[in-house]
């Protein structure tokens, strides 16, 4: 009994062993690609449905998904660099990406055309991916720009056709209307509300005929005519009630005020379509045209897709990002996640809003070139959170807006040596 | 003479090798951080450039940065009241609930701890959903009701005061336990000895709970004063440090220079004041709190 026990036993391990030798034979070399990621909504399952046939296709590449909060992403993905750990692949802003630029893989060295590969994408997008050496470091994955989203019932109940006055309004005209649309309201009570970061401000600020930095980038230019008229601007709508002191002042999410209802307007990015398709469903909104002061402008953005130099899986890090950011993927993800494709060639039929999405491309159409020039300036990216600061000194009267620009500038002049 | 060597292996030794892990974690995690930090004070460093010496520069820089003495005179007024604060409540919820006289005594007890279990981050999120402006709960309920709403995260004061208010909330219950245990020490003999005598509640209360509560109310002095130079995430959630500068503390201006700005060696210089601050307070307590107490 014993003996046939032990045979058993023997032909147990044999076939199990010859079976798993099996498997691997077939999977190849398994790779697990670690990735990190933040969500505006749900882009982590979307980019997973996105990319579920070329995985089918790869079984031996497997994804380590971490998913962190937007708010301590750039932390935790510089630790990670700085300790010599970096993902093999990570989801990016155009923000993040100027900090990271000289630690990020050129795509140059992994593709025989480059050249080909950078005419895939919108010019905005190629150059905001470019490092200073003009090497292609990241996939852009979408296009974002912002603009303004408004409460088209609101605008209807006050008897304005917000299609036909937004066509070409300035920001004094605007001002008079989004009043009456106030008025004829009552559960409304203000104008506008514009998101708590210097990205969304400088909209207004490059309407104003603003800057941030000299025409050839090597200083700090925020003190000019325009960034004031600008903050001054800005300070007499919330002096005047038209915008919440309480996103500015008191971080209150500013989609939530309008989500429910209590303000007319928001300045938001692109994603925002997304989040408001999803969750409003008490009153009709839309994208229009955002008012001009000197000029029309939006900010251009992005989200990319990168790996980094030090990556322990580039070489099916690179195959995964190609496949992402091809034709059919990046069209599938631009519908799915309701944001603008990156690729010139894309074709987005969107289930609902294209029209909003046109909005958002005009505005992007007339933003002037060094707008995204401005935005991935790797120095500039560490005086924002300074920039925001002296803003909301302004907004509490603590200082004038003059004082606000020559701080900045001050303090900005330190990181430009 | 063995007999002697043993002796002293048990009385000297012995004690060392069982502290030695703690030794060990301690100055891993605790000294060699500090001692590189101080390195990193006195350099100019990003994450992704290579530290270069430059002296005392980030001291004298510091002492010229208007914000950074901000946050600290804000850090100076949020731990003042917080500690203050928290001391004589925590101590009033200890006084009437470590007796076990009144019913549901231990029902009262969890409700205060059940604050203190809680992430900071969580109790700031809840809390800005009651505090907030507009979308506050406290707001909606005032408006309700025919009143108008009050800016407790917008105002500089209100937000200072709101966050003090919330930190207290927070942490009063875990400081009540341990006042709870202080209170549960005191040899009941000598209450039974005063009542004999004759002595007041308020005489029995300042003769003999306050003296002998002494060492444990130094340790909650301590530990919160420490949590409150420390406290990051609540200020985080609730105000991001706002409006302006109004509740901005050290920690959250390190943070900004240290992952934002891209300033290491800045950053450190700042953590190294903060340390010196903290070991101040925390001598100065032990100075004038810290005699030894008897029970006899």
């Amino acid at each position: 009994m014993k003996k046939i026990l032990g045979i058993l036993l023997i032909l147990v391990l044999v076939s199990t062993t010859v079976f798993a030798a099996g498997t691997k034979e077939e999977t190849g070399k398994d790779v697990t690609l670690s990735v990190l990621w933040f969500n505006d909504a749900n882009e982590d399952e979307i980019f997973l449905n996105t990319i579920d046939d070329y995985l089918q296709a790869n079984p031996h590449v497997k994804l380590d998904m971490q998913i962190v909060a937007y708010s301590e992403y750039d932390q935790k993905l510089k630790l990670m660099i700085s300790g010599g750990n970096p993902p093999d692949v990570a989801r990016i802003t155009t923000n993040t990406l100027s900090v990271v630029v000289d630690s990020l893989e050129p795509i140059d060295n992994h593709v025989a055309d480059i050249e080909a590969v950078k005419a895939q994408f919108l010019p905005s997008m190629v150059a905001f991916a470019s490092n200073t050496k003009g090497e292609f470091v990241a996939y852009p994955t979408e296009a974002t720009a912002n603009g303004m989203l408004i409460n088209k019932s609101a605008f209807d109940k006050a008897g304005i056709n917000v299609d036909e006055v937004s066509k070409d309004w300035t920001w004094s005209e605007w001002e008079s209307i989004v009043k009456q649309v106030v008025a004829a309201n009552p559960e409304m009570k203000y104008g506008l509300t514009v998101d708590f970061t210097p990205h969304r401000f400088s909209t207004l600020m490059y309407q104003f005929g603003g800057h941030f930095l000299n025409k050839d980038q090597s200083n700090m230019e925020f003190n000019n005519p325009g960034t004031i008229a600008a903050i001054k601007w800005f300070k007499h709508v919330h002096d005047a009630g038209l915008v919440p002191k309480s996103v500015w002042l008191g971080s209150e999410n500013p989609a939530e005020l309008f989500q429910a209802g209590l303000v007319a307007g928001h300045i938001g990015g692109s994603w925002n379509i997304n989040t408001y398709n999803k969750n409003v469903t008490d009153f009709e909104w839309k994208a229009v045209r955002m008012p001009k002061a000197e000029i029309n402008s939006s900010v251009p953005g992005g989200k990319f897709i990168a790996s980094f130099k030090g990556s322990k899986n580039q070489e099916e890090a690179f195959k995964l990002m190609e496949a992402f950011a091809d034709k059919a993927h990046n069209e599938m993800y631009s519908r799915d996640t309701f944001n603008i494709p990156s690729r010139v060639d894309a074709q987005v039929t969107y289930p609902s809003n294209s029209d909003d999405f046109e909005v958002f491309l005009e505005e992007l159409k007339v933003t002037p070139a060094f707008t995204a020039n401005e935005w991935k300036n790797t120095n500039l990216s560490k005086v924002t959170t300074y920039i925001r600061e002296q803003i909301v000194e302004v907004l509490l009267g603590n200082i004038s807006a003059e004082e606000a620009v020559a701080n900045v500038d001050k303090k900005g002049a330190t990181y430009f040596k | 003479m063995k007999q002697h060597t043993k002796g002293n292996f048990h009385q000297t030794a012995a004690p060392l090798l069982f502290l030695l892990p703690n030794i060990l974690i301690f100055g891993l995690f605790i000294i060699v951080p500090a001692i590189q930090g101080l390195r990193m004070s006195f350099t100019e460093w990003g994450v992704f450039t290579t530290p270069r010496f430059i002296g005392f520069a980030n001291f004298v820089e510091l002492a010229q940065d208007t914000v950074f003495w901000k946050t600290f005179s804000n850090t100076i007024v949020y731990s003042l009241f917080t500690v203050s604060l928290i001391m004589v409540y925590a101590l009033a919820l200890a006084l009437l609930l470590y007796k076990n006289t009144i019913k549901g005594e231990k029902i009262f007890r969890s409700l205060f701890y059940i604050p203190s279990l809680l992430s900071m981050i969580t109790v700031g999120i809840a809390w800005r959903f009651i505090l907030g402006d507009e979308m506050g709960i406290i707001n909606y309920l005032l408006r309700q009701s025919g009143g108008s709403g009050i800016p407790w995260l917008t105002d500089g004061n209100l937000a200072m005061v709101s966050i003090i208010g919330v930190s207290i909330w927070a942490q009063a219950g875990y400081y009540m336990i341990i006042l709870i245990a202080g209170l549960q020490a005191i040899p009941l003999e000598l209450y039974e000895a005063a009542t004999i005598d004759g002595a007041s509640t308020t005489k029995t209360f300042t003769a003999i709970t306050l003296p002998l509560l002494r060492s444990t109310l130094l340790v909650v002095m301590v530990l919160s004063t420490i949590a409150s130079f420390k406290a990051y995430e609540l200020i985080s959630v609730m105000t991001k440090g706002g409006p302006g500068y109004a509740t901005k503390l050290i920690v959250q201006q390190v943070y900004q220079v240290a992952f934002l700005e891209d300033r290491m060696g800045y950053a450190s210089a700042m953590s190294i004041v903060l340390m010196l601050i903290i070991s101040i307070f925390t001598l100065v307590q032990f100075k004038f709190t810290g005699k030894e107490q008897d029970y006899e």
